[in-house]
């Protein structure tokens, strides 16, 4: 097994430079192909036997959970795992990314992804802005655009201006939230010096992408730019200099408007954010737009593979639970991704098909790679780059949340339901839901979960009240009427996993119960109360 | 996956489990150690904690208070104000009037009077002394009191590992306890509206008995579950679950009556007294770090009444917490700090008050590895600036983790990325090295 492992790093590091274009895989192949041949030749040339394919109950599991946010129903779980149409995966998975929760979950991801941090992320708007675009399915190279040149007049792009909002009064933070966000790069460290570990980032190009950055500013609620600008900093060594605008790759602007405003022209745009104020209309847009300068530069060909990258490598991350690179915004040549030839492929793939999400998306889940099972039979595992192996990710906030109403609700509601009927139904138990996922803590790189959750489930009263509750409706009255409790135990994990207990769970259930003969309506709450706090809930396995 | 930065040797791994002593949470202690660094990886340092488990108690002068009216009193200068200054037990050593309690007990603290952090803002400067350093643009650091619950807590630890009271909501929102990158495990068990934590407690409708066996049966679908498979967050969740009995048995730390009267007596009535008692009881327990926050110093106006009232309260406080660790054995292993987001102006404004003052302050440590005694920065006739032994927040943090046997230069590692405990380069004062 060390060997093997050994073995593996020194293929990482033959291959650590993509090959040249002709020599990728085909353009006109389909994601997932390459996607899995890609990643069963790394483990095959590891000498590495990879956890087998997952069963049909736990495909379902995972796909509803990724795709549409919420577990899937028993009712569900059974058409799945009973259905013989060969094609039942492809349709499941376009069934749910049809499905409106598709683009209400993708956008809360989204809405993470753009702004980590909490205080960041305002009002939910950029998360309204990202349901809206993804109903459309509109690119992302569009999306990304809206963003970064929102439209606030236009009612559609209102919550776009979000994302630049917050930061306009900090150049720096919002110049390398930029650059993390779409390119995959954290360039502080080179605010202050070049880069000590990465030869690829200089003071010239953080200084660089703030020069396309720096002109923006809030004029009294409404995003605005000026026209001329200039941005200096005090190198490390050698005297202050101006930076030139210039993207990642080296690119750079020839700009005549970077010199500093005259006096006139200060008061003139201290009078226009007067003006607008009043009137909530954006002043004048300048005649040279450095913000939509940067725009085009990234997506010009030649530049636009830190954009196609990232997103791939983001969407990679979103349903593998890791990148192909990692740390996320870590892009750089010292840091080479696991697989370059297929990150090299999916970007080309990504860009050539107009950066369409749900298609990229839809690949990466219909892959071998993707329903690979997350349980290996030995104790050494695999080298976790190889992929050959599942990752648990914990449940989002809203995804355990949403999932616990359902786990807790009484699966007979569900059934017979029309589709408009039942979409309608999951988007309440989502919104009933948002309050206590208020409550629960992001997931992070390296993420832990702290004692504090586990006092919530142990002690909160919420959960008593919001989800083990026994009106009508719920799971737990149902188990009312139920006589026996080896067929309530049966019940309760069919439900709440979505599969038949083991023998052991069944005997330990049932004696629980048994144990408690004279409170069974208690008996049969901590039951509930045990199998949605333990792990097989708490993440997508 | 094999870091590159981190050896990995088995050896440290046997080292730590030993250490721990525990069997139950081991394989999930370890596994769960995911910023790969390992408490025991310096023998110097091990032997260190072989003497006895550090801990701090964190009075968090929230606001700012005025070192004029505390550690460094300027009488007689236009600055000074109307406090006198008092002789201490450490000869040539005075402080203001209003702290007659500490002037008997200097020789357990040591005094920090050269602080410039270069930060008067109440959120960004309680970031920074909380932390030593300002957040980088995408990275979180973690606060004294996570670093703290990272290096001395105990994985299996029946007891919280961070605790924070603020009760007062003055500048509350702006100084969170906060694990930055070293996530929840390490993050604050926050008390704000009363003294006793959330969730500790069990609810009236289930019973002792049905609580812990719904537990027990948890963990047996949890053990099932894991068969075959490994993740660091998964072990997390495990070791949170089966801290919770221990915590909750732990509710009683927080319950001041369970001292006796005199006790609670010595302490005084007033909040900040009790809270101290409670971080007394809780330290003794083991949590390794407890901050307790006693607002608002802003004394923008009315300076001096102001301190007049709440200095002789800190004042008698903080003399009983020593006097009371020292009786019962635990002042070389628990560190007393006071520190706030910033001192106060030497000006005296137009409302008697004075502003945000970061340029030269004061901070004290006492017990837990500080130097007693020590005096350390000096600032000028009026106090306007240090005029010798300048520190900032890196070389205070720094200086605070050497004196709790933390190597400050060691490092976390985020993804790949190795974090020193303190920025490269930043170093412990060395003068104040026991």
């Amino acid at each position: 097994m060390r060997l093997r492992l050994v073995l593996a790093a020194i293929v990482f590091t033959l291959t650590a430079n993509a090959s040249p274009a002709a020599d990728l895989p085909p353009a006109d192949r389909t994601v997932e192909t390459v996607v899995d041949d890609a990643i069963d030749a790394a483990i095959a040339s590891a000498g590495v036997t990879p956890a087998p394919q997952t069963d049909d109950a736990t495909v379902i599991r995972r796909l509803t959970l990724d795709l549409v946010g919420r577990i899937p129903t028993a009712g569900e779980v059974d058409a799945y795992v009973k259905s013989t149409d060969p094609r039942k995966r492809a349709n499941l998975v376009d069934h749910l990314i049809a499905s409106p929760g598709f683009t209400r979950h993708q956008a809360s991801q989204f809405e993470v992804m753009l702004s980590p941090d909490i205080e960041r992320r305002g009002s939910g708007a950029i998360r309204e802005y990202m349901t809206a675009a993804l109903k459309d399915n509109k690119p992302w190279d569009r999306i990304f655009r809206e963003l970064m040149l929102p439209d606030e007049s236009d009612p559609k792009q209102k919550g776009a201006a979000d994302f630049l909002r917050p930061r306009v009064t900090d150049a720096d933070k919002l110049t390398n939230d930029v650059s993390v966000a779409f390119f995959g790069v954290n360039v502080s460290c080179a605010q202050c010096h070049d880069h000590p570990l990465v030869k690829d980032w200089t003071q010239d190009h953080f200084y660089g992408m703030k020069a396309f950055l720096a002109r923006t500013y809030d004029a009294g609620g409404t995003l605005a730019e000026r026209g001329f600008g200039i941005v200096r900093f005090k190198p490390n060594k050698g005297a202050e200099k101006a930076a030139r605008m210039m993207f990642l790759t080296g690119t750079k602007v020839e700009d005549s408007t970077a010199r500093e405003m005259t006096k006139e022209e200060q008061k003139k745009e201290k009078d226009e954010a007067e003006a607008a104020k009043k009137t909530k209309k954006a002043p004048p847009k300048p005649a040279f737009s450095a913000r939509a300068k940067l725009v085009d530069v990234s997506l010009e060909k030649g530049n636009s593979d830190f954009f196609a990258r990232s997103i791939v490598n983001r969407m990679w991350h979103r349903f593998f639970g890791a990148g192909l690179v990692n740390p996320l915004d870590q892009m750089h040549s010292e840091n080479p991704p696991t697989h370059p030839d297929l990150l090299a492929w999916l970007a080309r793939d990504t860009a050539g098909h107009g950066y369409d999400l749900r298609r990229l998306i839809r690949g990466i889940v219909m892959s071998k790679t993707y329903s690979r099972g997350s349980r290996y039979p030995t104790e050494a595992l695999p080298d976790a780059r190889l992929f050959a192996v599942s990752r648990l990710k914990p449940l989002t906030p809203q995804q355990l949340a949403t999932s616990l109403k359902l786990a807790a609700a009484d699966p007979a509601g569900f059934d017979g339901k029309k589709p408009d009927e039942f979409e309608k139904l999951m988007e309440q138990y989502e919104s009933s839901a948002r309050g206590f996922a208020s409550l629960i803590a992001q997931p992070t790189e390296n993420f832990q979960i702290g004692v504090g959750e586990a006092l919530l489930f142990s002690n909160g009263d919420r959960i008593m009240k919001e989800f083990l509750t026994d009106g009508g409706g719920s799971l737990l009255a149902r188990l009312k009427a139920t006589k026996d409790p080896k067929e309530a135990a049966g019940f309760l994990v069919k439900v709440v996993y979505g599969r038949p207990p083991t023998d052991d769970e069944t005997s330990a259930l049932v004696a629980y119960v048994q144990k408690r003969s004279d409170r069974p309506a208690e008996a049969y709450r901590q039951l509930l109360w045990a199998l949605v706090t333990g792990p097989e809930f708490r993440f997508n396995y | 996956m094999p870091s590159k930065h981190f050896c990995g040797s088995p050896d440290h791994a046997v080292s730590r489990r030993a250490f721990l002593g525990s069997t139950a949470a081991l394989a999930a202690a370890a596994a769960a150690d995911m910023t790969g660094l390992d408490v025991l990886s310096s023998p110097a340092l091990a032997g260190e904690l072989k003497k006895g488990r550090k801990r701090v108690i964190l009075l968090w002068l929230a606001g700012g208070a005025s070192q004029l009216e505390t550690w460094d009193p300027k009488p007689g200068a236009i600055t000074g104000g109307p406090f006198r200054a008092i002789k201490t037990d450490v000869p040539g050593f005075q402080i203001s009037e209003l702290m007659p309690q500490m002037a008997k007990r200097m020789k357990t603290t040591c005094v920090i009077r050269g602080l410039n952090t270069r930060n008067g803002d109440h959120g960004s400067g309680a970031k920074l002394m909380m932390r030593g350093r300002r957040d980088e643009a995408n990275l979180r650091y973690p606060d004294l009191g996570a670093v703290v619950a990272r290096e001395m807590g105990r994985a299996d630890s029946k007891v919280p590992d961070y605790v924070t009271f603020y009760t007062q909501t003055e500048g509350r929102s702006m100084a969170p306890g906060d694990a930055g990158f070293l996530g929840a495990r390490f993050g604050p068990m926050e008390l704000t509206t009363n003294n006793t934590p959330e969730f500790i407690r069990k609810l009236d409708t289930i019973t002792d008995l049905d609580h812990r066996e719904r537990a027990d049966l948890r963990d047996l679908l949890g053990k099932q579950f894991a068969k075959g498979r490994q993740s660091d967050t998964m072990n997390s969740q495990n070791e949170a679950y089966e801290r919770v009995r221990g915590i909750m048995a732990s509710e009683k730390l927080f319950d001041v009556t369970q001292e006796s009267q005199k006790v609670r007596d010595r302490y005084g009535p007033t909040q900040f007294a009790q809270q101290c008692l409670i971080a007394r009881r809780l330290v003794e327990a083991g949590v390794p770090f407890v901050r307790v926050a006693r607002a608002w110093w802003d004394s923008h106006g009315q300076n001096f009444e102001t301190h007049q009232e709440m200095v002789p309260e800190l004042d008698h406080v903080m003399a009983t917490l020593i006097d009371d660790l020292g009786e019962r054995g635990l002042l070389d292993d628990v560190m007393i700090l006071t520190l706030a987001e910033f001192g106060r102006t030497p000006a005296i404004n137009a409302s008697l008050g004075r502003d945000h003052f970061a340029s030269a302050w004061s901070m004290t440590m006492s017990g837990g590895g500080a130097k007693g005694g020590a005096v350390y920065g000096k600032t000028d006739p009026k106090g306007n600036t240090v005029v010798a032994e300048e520190v900032d927040a890196g070389s205070l943090f720094a200086t605070i983790y050497s004196s709790l046997g933390i190597n400050p230069n060691k490092n976390y590692y985020v993804g790949s990325r190795p974090i020193p405990l303190v920025n490269p380069g930043v170093e412990a004062i060395a003068a104040l090295a026991k």
